[in-house]
């Protein structure tokens, strides 16, 4: 007899479920391998088996079984077709839930946004009352600078007759105001730069600040670190120099006066 | 006359049943209450034969055709005729509350419920088929050994394996083994004969 042959004398007994556990297990083995002649021999099988049933005293179920499934039937039917298995409730607190999650999602996005939106606020406020206290606090340098008689006063002749002079103020302490009016604009890729020319003989002028006056020629600027001692210096100028300022001169000064 | 008894590959292409199993997918009440009434009877009483309890068999059968209704999609027609499986689905069902519920051996010590008999309607020419269909299979197992129609029997309607049928039977394990093979081949030719 050859395996197969063995195989399909299990295949009735199988059917009718009277196969020992090994001798079945071994069988359902065989059936996973897609053998189509047990497979089309245990379909006839399971007819053969079936036809069993008419060995049963002939019995009628009552009407009131039928009148309860039919009552079933009919609730399933109109509860829905592919989503019979699970009621409406269900459905409906499975909505409810994912509705309450997304406004939270939301709720929370919308929250965020708003703290995002409050913090560059109040950090743009910071920023500018620093610059408000900063500018206060030139502001009130300036005004030392220019109204405490412990300021030195001189001006910085122009080179040209044409050319208005520079009035300056030197407090020891708050530093140097320099004051113009009227002043040309210098071209577009030209600034103003200060120098402070040292006392000892033989040192190169020392540079310092920048600047450009505005539309009307006018401008007021402040150096705040001039040298530890006014003496060390002789005088100020102010030249003519590209864009971004020189370390060294590279033009005559355009104002020139000594620091007395 | 035996020309009803249905086999696996005579059957009609399109039959009532395959008819009415369609209109179960597309979830027709009343195709499901044609399918009752067709079969209903014959599932039940072999549900009754194998739990020997109405309460339980009609819980049983109750179960069996709402899932019926629920997965009508899994009967295959090309695999065969539809109440063979609807038979082997409830037999299933039946064993399975038999050893749950231990019933067998309440079976024993319970005195065994009488179920009156119940006529069978006899104007319907389904009826008359259902009716020619167990004849002949009755006829055909009663031309077997006694011990072997047993043996069979105790497969069929108590779940039992050759081992336990055997045992039961106290006759050896081969021996079961060929009476079940051979009986069961004698009723396939029985029911092809012409």
């Amino acid at each position: 007899m050859s395996e197969h042959d063995k195989f399909r004398e299990l295949i009735e007994p199988y059917a009718l479920g009277a196969l020992d556990p090994p001798e079945r297990a071994e069988l359902e083995a065989h059936l996973r391998t897609n053998c189509v002649e047990c497979s089309k021999a245990l379909d006839e099988a399971y007819w053969l088996v079936s036809q069993l049933a008419h060995l049963s005293p002939e019995s009628a179920p009552s009407d009131i079984l039928k009148g309860r499934l039919m009552r079933q039937v009919r609730a399933d039917a109109r509860s829905g077709s592919s989503g019979a298995t699970i009621p409406f409730w269900m459905w409906a607190a499975v909505a409810a839930v994912l509705l309450f999650a997304f406004y939270n999602a939301w709720d929370a996005y919308q929250l965020r946004d708003r703290f995002r939106v409050a913090n560059e606020s109040a950090s743009a406020a910071i920023a500018h009352q620093q610059e408000l206290q900063q500018q206060l606090a030139l502001a009130k340098r300036e005004a030392m600078i220019l109204t405490d008689p412990a300021s030195m006063k001189f001006t910085l002749p122009a080179s040209e007759k044409n050319m208005p002079e520079l009035e300056v103020k030197w407090h020891a302490k708050m530093g140097i105001c320099i004051m113009g009016h009227n002043i040309p604009m210098p071209p577009a890729n030209r600034t103003l730069q200060l120098w402070l020319i040292p006392r000892t003989p033989g040192a190169k002028p020392m540079p310092s600040m920048m600047w450009r006056p505005d539309a009307n020629g006018d401008f007021m600027l402040m150096v705040t670190n001039p040298p530890d001692q006014m003496n060390d210096v002789k005088a100020l100028a102010v030249t003519e120099e590209p864009a971004g300022g020189s370390p060294q001169p590279t033009s005559t000064p355009m104002w020139l006066g000594s620091v007395s | 006359m035996f020309l009803a008894v249905l086999t696996p590959t005579d059957f009609p292409s399109v039959s009532p049943d395959a008819t009415l199993v369609q209109g179960l997918l597309r979830r027709d009440v009343h195709s499901f209450e044609q399918l009752y009434d067709r079969h209903s009877r014959v599932v039940y009483s072999l549900v009754l034969r194998i739990l020997r309890q109405a309460a339980s068999a009609e819980e049983v059968v109750q179960d069996v055709f709402f899932q019926l209704w629920r997965n009508a999609a899994h009967y295959d027609s090309a695999r065969g005729p539809f109440l063979p499986w609807l038979l082997t689905m409830a037999r299933n069902r039946a064993l399975d509350q038999l050893r749950l519920k231990g019933e067998r051996q309440r079976r024993h010590e319970d005195q065994v419920e009488e179920l009156p008999p119940v006529p069978v309607a006899p104007d319907f020419e389904h009826s008359l088929d259902e009716k020619r269909r167990s004849a002949r299979v009755r006829s055909l197992m009663d031309a077997l050994q006694p011990k072997q129609k047993r043996a069979i029997e105790l497969a069929y309607f108590e779940g039992l394996s050759h081992t336990e049928i055997a045992e039961s039977m106290k006759e050896p394990l081969g021996t079961v083994k060929s009476w079940i093979r051979n009986g069961l081949m004698r009723l396939k030719e029985g029911l092809l004969a012409p």
